[in-house]
């Protein structure tokens, strides 16, 4: 097979050959799947199972600090955690220097699923893509781990249909002895506000008013607070649920980074999520309580009626998932990070990995084509569907120039070149 | 950490008595004896308690990396795995674990500060930052990856609270340190380490805490076996008044220069 002339960054530099190189006489390597904060990850075949495997190899600092922080974190706590909704790390070993960690392959990843406008998400499907994701909550947190980085992004979907909490380089056992903690957790438009207010000793609430967020975003198919500083996104969350008074939430004025807002009252919710159920909607105000204290566990929303009422959850196998990659013919047109294939084991910080074309020669030609006709289309539908319809590709570009605040999807180096190159093809594109 | 012990790889890998202490074969090949390859063992333990004074961590990292020290010679070889090289690397992984790491130039800086105008057996202690990152790899494999360790000090002072006998924190929190000169953090649950250390101190100190302990309602033989184990080590290896203990230093040359030799 020819290899990749256009491999861009992924593969460079001390990178082994991509193709067909068994690793510790276990695991055949295949393809760069992309980069994370520690490492590269690639695809491999377990020769000793058959399994599709995600192996993590970690980047070990410069022979300074030996293995990294965040990876150790990582395995120590999720060799303590084994549960249908929390990846699975099936190995560590080191090869060449290098610790690799082998996860299970998974096939995409729930912020895939909210940003692929071909999938119609039923509130059956909603139920289900929540319910797992509070059961695998509920597993961290009776083992006492908070999981501090909840969002689609790290929720990864197996190819059974079974969702999968990942990415614990920033989870904490909360029983520790220490318990002040950093509030610089979380993507900001998931931080629960006595994080925004600077809270150091919290508690597993935090992880669900992030799962409040990634309900609303499944309602929603948009992020719901997408707040562009920490005071923009406490102003957006107090506009949607009304500035907390003293008696809901008596600690608040204690927070380190306390400050006063103007009283805004609360809209009522059924104005923000028009098609939700009462139940949906009452889960909803419990998981986005303000004091932490009154919020709802984990356990009691599953045990809330929303789950029991119907329409029952879609069986996971039978959910709308994204077409897994090669098949992806038909495209979104608005978003050029979700579809490059499939999505995996999202690292630390909301680096978004843009994989590379997987098929060798013919598939990278095919590739940049398409994204060709991407900008064009996007640039035609920019005109006629106005927001919607812009708002992911604004947030692209801003990341990249570096002018707008921060988006979700931090790019790094790899997907800025790719990225490039595409916008390289069209000399039309208007940079500013 | 208050987490839950019963459902912790600690409690799945607690290992039976008789798997514990027991010479691997190559160090066997080599002459070293069950009693030399103990008093290495509680050797290492006592540099890493040294080396964890000059860096300053917490008590937990320091019974956290002497765990791991134990637990990596129940599979593996000191002629393999040199133990002056992996007693500084378990406690500089375990810094890491217990979220309060230390730079791993500091270690070294202080090992040879610690060894300084030394004789030509404490050349063998010295070591450069890539020996302890190399390590570090080997003794995270031999740990298994599994790095979540509990120990007896939170259910000791819970315990104590519960009995109403704060006034012998002291000593019993002195004895659950000495345990980590044996091998009992690998055998038994924490806190039943601490019912022993509890059930030690009162007798030292003439408590009667008989029907406290009667309505813990746990096996009070297992206690009292922990704690003969604890008394029996106290008479192998007496502490100076100060709490120290001393193994004469050319004993354990002798035993640390068997493993050594190349064979």
């Amino acid at each position: 097979m020819i290899p990749a002339s256009d491999s861009g960054g992924a593969s460079a530099g001390e990178e082994d050959p991509p193709l067909s190189k068994r690793v510790a006489d276990r695991y055949l390597k295949r393809e760069v799947l992309g980069e994370g904060t520690y490492g590269i990850v690639f695809k491999a075949i377990d020769t000793k199972t058959g399994q599709t495997v995600a192996i993590k190899k970690i980047r070990l600092g410069k022979y300074k600090e030996g293995v990294n922080f965040t990876a150790l974190r990582e395995i120590k706590l999720l060799k303590e955690l084994k549960d249908p909704n929390i990846i699975e790390l099936i190995d560590a070993f080191p090869h060449k220097g290098n610790l690799h960690l082998v996860f299970e392959f998974m096939e995409s990843d729930l912020e895939a699923v909210i940003r692929d406008r071909n999938i119609v998400l039923s509130p059956s499907d909603i139920k289900s893509y929540l319910q797992m994701t509070l059961k695998g909550l509920a597993y961290c947190h009776k083992k006492w781990v908070v999981h501090r980085d909840m969002k689609p992004n790290n929720l990864l979907i197996a190819s059974d249909g079974q969702l999968k909490l990942a990415d614990f380089g920033l989870a904490r056992i909360f029983g520790s002895p220490d318990r002040k903690f950093t509030h610089q957790v979380f993507a900001r438009w998931y931080r629960a506000p006595e994080l925004l207010y600077g809270a150091k000793q919290y508690g597993a609430g935090v992880d669900v008013w992030a799962a409040g967020c990634i309900l609303a975003e499944l309602l929603l198919r948009r992020p719901f607070l997408q707040g562009s500083s920490d005071i923009d996104q406490l102003g957006k969350i107090f506009a949607a649920f009304g500035t907390p008074k003293p008696s809901q939430w008596p600690d608040m004025v204690f927070l380190p980074d306390y400050v006063e807002y103007q009283y805004v009252p609360a809209p009522p919710l059924r104005t923000l999520f028009p098609m939700a159920s009462d139940d949906a909607l009452d889960l909803l105000s419990k998981m986005f309580t303000y004091d932490p204290k009154a919020r709802i566990t984990v356990q009691q929303a599953l045990e809330h009626r929303y789950f029991s009422s119907v329409p029952a959850p879609t069986k996971p196998s039978l959910l709308p998932r994204p077409p897994p990659k090669g098949e992806s013919q038909n495209h979104k047109p608005s978003d050029f990070n979700s579809q490059d294939g499939p999505l995996v084991l999202s690292p630390q910080r909301k680096l978004r990995r843009v994989t590379l074309p997987q098929d060798g020669l013919e598939g990278n030609a095919y590739q940049l084509d398409k994204a060709g006709e991407h900008v064009k289309e996007v640039r035609h539908v920019d005109g006629t569907t106005g927001q919607s319809g812009s708002m992911p590709m604004s947030i692209d570009l801003g990341a990249v120039f570096g002018s707008r605040p921060p988006p979700r999807p931090t790019l790094n180096s790899v997907d800025r070149s790719h990225l490039k190159r595409k916008l390289d093809l069209d000399p039309e594109f208007d940079y500013h | 950490m208050a987490a839950n012990f019963w459902t912790s790889s600690h409690y799945k890998q607690l290992l039976d008595p008789d798997k514990v202490d027991v010479v691997q074969r190559l160090d066997k090949e080599k002459g070293l004896t069950l009693e030399e390859f103990r008093l290495i063992k509680i050797h290492m333990s006592l540099q890493i308690w040294k080396l964890a004074l000059y860096v300053k961590v917490r008590q937990r990292v320091i019974a956290t990396a002497i765990t791991y020290l134990r637990r990596v010679y129940t599979r593996k070889s000191m002629t393999e795995y040199d133990p002056r090289l992996v007693a500084p690397t378990c406690l500089y992984l375990a810094s890491k674990v217990e979220e309060s790491t230390v730079q791993a130039r500091l270690l070294v800086f202080y090992i040879k500060k610690m060894y300084a105008g030394a004789s030509s057996s404490d050349e063998k202690y010295r070591f450069e930052i890539k020996d302890i990152l190399e390590m570090e790899m080997k003794v995270l494999e031999a740990l298994d990856y599994y790095l979540v360790v509990f120990h007896p000090y939170r259910p000791l002072l819970q315990l104590l609270q519960d009995a109403g006998i704060t006034d012998l924190t002291q000593v019993a929190w002195g004895l659950v340190n000495d345990t980590y000169k044996m091998d009992l953090i690998l055998i038994h649950p924490p806190h039943m380490i601490a019912l022993a250390c509890i059930y030690i101190a009162c007798v030292l100190k003439d408590k009667d805490l008989t029907t406290w302990f009667e309505e813990l309602r746990v096996d009070m033989n297992i206690v009292k076996n922990i704690s003969m184990e604890i008394l029996e080590f106290f008479e192998y290896c007496r502490p100076d008044s100060k709490g120290n203990i001393l193994i004469p230093e050319d004993r354990i040359n002798a035993a640390l220069n068997k493993v050594a030799a190349k064979p």
